[in-house]
């Protein structure tokens, strides 16, 4: 497999930023107009060698993997310049505020306890949209012609941006796990909207949604190595106003994504909702 | 699990009229709550692997400890993941059946032979740390 690092580049955004930085002189010679032209073949053939460089034209580079930023067990102190905003006030409508409250408060107890209530991950089922853009293993982002693809090493998760074309309706999505997203580049910025997420999958910190719930998301480079994803979430019928955070991620060149298949998950879920750990006698 | 069917499992539970600051910010989500581990009364256990898998969600070393009447009790422990595990330095070659380890481990709250481990002393000498969150710590 190529890696950036076999590719000579130090990360993915080494190539976009080496094209910016040679403009044409125009009182170059011949023999400067073929080295330039030589180097410029040599820049193109390292991007090429890049997954979907060819897709990314004038648009930042976001291809590569990325791990959530700051690293939660490891890494020099971030910098607080490119940490990602606090996030903003989550006020869901009464009738979904108190069961939602009374749901974390029960949460909390069972920890306490020692008896934790079963999640979905807890039954290797995927984190569906947006809680899948918050993983604790990193992300794989791909930028091809007319789409930006997104891959989560936690449970092998997919999730396809359509670019440039109109969003489906609502009665089109079969409701899922990453629904439906459609995407633009507004300057540096990749603006996406997703629909179709079923009210199963609950949203980030285990928040409810409805059918009419959309994920706006805003990808923007803050560093060279540093990207954010901006969402907020709008929901007129759980949400009194839309809800808006923002997670942070680094690049991480040379890494390879691995696999991950949930084929031996101890953790069970016993008749009073808890999770237990399965155990082996030999 | 839904959320109408979490709502019916706490049914009855207190109910809170004010939603508190939401302070988390990560980790994100580990495959599941670990508070079903003893993170404080830890054990040390050395025997021999019986089995060692390099799976997900979780890598588990299967281990027979010997006990004082000349028999064996057998104990199963969780690991981090393969991925966290990579990162922090293992390797799917490290640990073998037959191999004699000594592991220091968080063990079930309820009494049964389980726990997670917490740091591997492999039958070469080395001894690597596992990569849940330190001291169990889990935020939803």
């Amino acid at each position: 497999m190529q890696t950036y690092a076999s590719a000579g580049l130090r990360s993915p955004h080494m190539a976009h930023r080496v094209r910016l930085a040679r403009p044409m002189d125009p009182a170059c010679t011949g023999k400067t107009l073929a080295s330039l032209l030589s180097m410029a073949l040599v820049v193109l053939c390292l991007a090429s060698s890049q997954a979907g460089a060819a897709g990314v034209g004038t648009h930042p580079n976001l291809n590569g993997t990325w791990a959530v930023y700051p690293s939660r067990t490891k890494g020099p102190p971030p910098d607080p310049k490119l940490l990602a905003p606090p996030p903003g006030p989550l006020k869901l409508k009464a009738k979904y505020a108190q069961p939602y409250e009374a749901m974390r408060a029960a949460q909390r107890e069972s920890d306490r306890k020692g008896e934790p209530l079963a999640n979905a991950s807890t039954e290797c089922i995927p984190n569906g949209m947006p809680t899948m853009m918050f993983p604790i293993y990193p992300l794989e982002i791909l930028q091809t012609p007319g789409q930006v693809t997104i891959i989560a090493e936690a449970m092998s998760q997919v999730r396809r941006i359509y670019l440039d074309v109109p969003q489906a309706k609502i009665d089109e999505v079969p409701p899922g796990y990453f629904g439906h997203s459609v995407g633009h580049w507004e300057g540096n910025t990749l603006v996406v909207d997703t629909i179709g997420v079923k009210e199963e999958v609950l949203g980030y910190r285990d928040t409810p949604h409805s059918d009419q719930m959309h994920i706006r998301e805003r990808f923007h480079l803050v560093a060279p190595d540093v990207l954010h994803d901006e969402i907020t979430v709008e929901d007129p019928v759980t949400l009194e106003q839309p809800w808006t955070y923002t997670f942070a991620y680094k690049h991480t060149p040379g890494y390879q994504m691995l696999e991950y298949v949930c084929d031996n998950n101890r953790e069970y879920v016993d008749d009073k909702g808890v999770t237990r750990m399965r155990l082996q006698n030999h | 699990m839904s959320f109408e069917r979490a709502i019916g499992l706490i049914a009855g539970a207190v109910p809170t009229l004010v939603l508190v600051a939401l302070t988390a910010s990560g980790p994100a989500l580990a495959h599941h709550s670990f508070a079903m581990f003893d993170h404080v009364n830890r054990v040390t256990l050395a025997g021999t692997v019986t089995r060692f898998q390099w799976t997900n969600p979780h890598v588990f070393i299967e281990l027979d400890v010997p006990d004082a009447k000349g028999g064996a009790r057998h104990y199963s422990i969780e690991c981090a993941s393969p991925n966290v595990l990579m990162r922090g330095g293992w390797k799917f070659t490290d640990v073998r059946k037959g191999d004699r380890v000594t592991l220091l481990v968080n063990p079930l709250k309820d009494g049964t032979p389980g726990g997670m481990l917490e740091q591997a002393t492999f039958a070469d000498g080395r001894t690597l740390g596992d990569s849940n969150p330190p001291g169990g710590v889990f935020q939803r």
